[in-house]
């Protein structure tokens, strides 16, 4: 079976949720078949991030990363594109490439010496005259390429050849990544430097805290927004706070335009960023400008997550249904001083990060999670998902599934609705179109 | 003579065995106040102009190593201004995470006091080891180089400058809720 042929799938995944209800099914938190169609049905589906420009500027530069649990190399080639491939030699398999990040003008197998370029053209190999004509055709045996496109300096890839464009996939999610990607004309670079770090939780529960959990930061964070803010969260009011969710991509916010910022606890940040916002007003629309940096957090499906007033940007990838890495940077207004860059960094690093002081308290509770389901009776329970379930308003400026009140499991229920969606699919042309597109085949700013 | 050549000369004296248990028994006391868990008492073993710093990690080959910079991500990154909010964190009593309390053992190897050009200040190398036992049965062992500038200040050795190497690519854990 080669990837792609599509087999029916191999159970209905509906019936794990009543999104109605408002439930989900623990079992998909643990059962090592799920996770299984996860990988085929989801990873080796969709559009995932595998680098920012600003992370391989030059040719030759490269990272290496995973798509599901498929190794990848990204690297520049010398011309000017970035090309994503399988990181497997396809002699014997083994790993082609052992580092995290760097700069090559070729990539050699240590096994038996194949050396790929970086765009994963098999290149040569040693004592070719072993092999005699006909044995082998070098343009035929370059690793697996994937699809790669970017978005405002965010580097995608899939391995699906039928997978909708770039585009597409984002839908009009691209008008609230406008908001942290392109509220300045130098845009974002990131800072130098991965954190890595593992946690025994499933993927899925990092990324809906990402996607659309403001309600755990007040209870979860209490101590830590007590550290960082010198007092408690403000009381938690509803009005001008929204969930939007567009193709399982999700964005939970306030629009007070500075209460994520202020965590960061630098004065020369806000005083930065206050002084940008007239001009971020006319780049991006009075609105958006107050959706940056307010108190938010966001998801693109499936695992690239970020907190853009916070300035924190990860992916969470799986490593079987009860373990994750996850992957952090810091990400910083290209333009901004180099001293602001440092704040944005210290207090980034400060809050999210393993050693965080509000992060800290996350993987506790994911662990905790995942672990419980150990219990047979436990796994066959189910988890409570509906709150906000009658809050869905039409918005004259906000584009995708809109529900009012940042406290809200709205963009959970649809993260599960698109996940169950692609696991019930036997192909793209398959997954429902579960909201009215605005921008179309336009742009969104 | 210029400053890195005056460097090297002060680096080449041999520590008295005096200052080398000096310097042990205060980071034996520091180790203890950390698994006690009495953060206060630790952070005025720090000078105020304090740079606890423990940049990420990242596998690179070889000719492409390079040292971290300032500005790289890092697990702590932190002045005393940082470091103070760390511990008020722990001093809330909503910090949920901590309570039931981590159980730690912190052990501090390999010492080597180097003087420096400056009589007052001493670098020293060593070896972090931080042992936790965590929530029911969770154990994560964490070693780190770690590379001190320690100043005597009012007669008191004290933390200058900490720079801490983790030596784990993929740090293996949830939660770095120690100081190495
Ligand atoms: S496995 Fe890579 S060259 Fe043989
Ligand atoms: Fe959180």
């Amino acid at each position: 079976m080669k990837p792609h042929e599509h087999a029916q799938p191999p159970q209905d995944y509906s019936r794990y949720m009543d999104l109605k209800e408002g439930w989900v099914d623990r079992r998909i938190f643990w059962d090592e078949a799920i996770y299984e169609r996860e990988l085929e049905a989801i990873f080796a589906r969709c559009w995932q991030f595998v680098a920012h420009d600003s992370q391989v500027p030059n040719a030759g530069d490269f990272v290496t990363t995973y798509i599901g649990e498929d190794g990848v190399i990204v690297s520049r080639h010398t011309d000017g594109e970035v090309y994503v491939y399988l990181n497997a030699c396809t002699h014997r398999g083994n790993k082609i490439c052992f580092a995290d990040e760097g700069n090559a003008r070729r990539f050699t197998c240590n096994y038996h010496g194949w050396a790929y370029s970086t765009a994963g053209e098999l290149l040569g190999l040693p004592s070719e005259h072993a092999y005699d004509p006909g044995d082998i055709d070098r343009t035929q045996w370059g690793p697996r390429k994937a699809r790669v496109a970017s978005y405002k300096g965010m580097i995608f890839a899939t391995f699906d050849p039928e997978a909708p464009s770039l585009d597409d996939y984002l839908g009009d999610y691209r008008w609230y990544l406008d908001a942290f990607l392109d509220n300045d004309e130098g845009g974002i670079e990131f800072l130098p430097g991965t954190i890595k770090s593992y946690a025994n939780a499933n993927w899925k529960f990092g990324v809906e805290n990402f996607i659309g959990d403001a309600y755990h930061a007040w209870w979860t964070h209490d101590a830590g927004g007590r550290a960082m803010m010198g007092g408690p969260f403000p009381p938690y009011d509803p009005s001008d706070t929204f969930q939007a969710s567009v193709n399982g991509h999700g964005w939970e916010f306030a629009l007070e335009g500075v209460g994520d910022i202020a965590i960061l606890g630098s004065q020369e940040v806000i005083d930065y960023y206050t002084a940008q916002r007239p001009k971020m007003a006319q780049r991006i629309g009075e609105l958006r400008a107050r959706l940056f940096g307010s108190l938010a957090s966001a998801a693109m499906f499936p695992n690239m997550t970020f907190l853009p007033g916070i300035h924190t940007f990860r992916t969470w990838l799986p490593r079987g249904p009860r373990k994750l890495e996850l992957r952090i940077w810091t990400v910083v207004p290209k333009n901004a001083p180099e001293s602001v860059k440092q704040a944005i960094n210290i207090g980034c690093n400060l809050t999210f990060n393993p050693a965080g002081t509000l992060e800290m308290d996350d993987g506790e509770n994911w662990e905790g999670n995942t672990r419980t389901n150990r219990g047979w009776v436990s796994r066959h329970e189910k988890l409570h998902y509906g709150c906000g379930k009658s809050r869905q308003i039409e918005h004259p400026e906000l584009p995708g599934i809109v529900h009012e009140g940042q406290f809200n499991d709205a963009n959970q229920r649809l993260f599960y609705q698109r996940w169950a969606d692609l696991m019930n699919a036997k192909s793209w042309s398959e997954v429902p179109q579960r909201y009215t597109p605005r921008y179309a085949g336009r742009p969104t700013r | 003579m210029n400053a890195i050549a005056k460097d090297v000369q002060a680096a080449t004296q041999p520590p008295s065995l005096e200052l080398v248990s000096e310097v042990q028994q205060f980071y034996y006391r520091e180790a203890r106040l950390k698994d006690r868990q009495d953060y206060r008492a630790w952070l005025a073993l720090l000078t105020d102009d304090i740079h606890y710093w423990m940049p990420a990690r990242v596998q690179r080959y070889r000719r492409d190593e390079r040292p971290p910079s300032r500005l790289d991500s890092a697990y702590y990154n932190d002045s005393m201004r940082e470091l103070d909010k760390r511990i008020t964190r722990l001093e809330t009593d909503t910090c949920w995470t901590e309570d039931p309390a981590t159980r730690t053992a912190h052990l501090v190897h390999n010492v080597e006091v180097e003087h420096t050009e400056n009589a007052d200040e001493y670098r020293v190398h060593s070896i972090s080891q931080v042992y936790r036992n965590m929530n029911e049965d969770e154990e994560h062992t964490l070693y780190c180089l770690r590379e001190d500038l320690l100043r005597r200040v009012d007669g008191q050795l004290r933390v200058a400058r900490r720079l801490l190497t983790l030596q784990q690519n993929i740090f293996m854990n949830k939660s770095l809720n120690v100081f190495p």
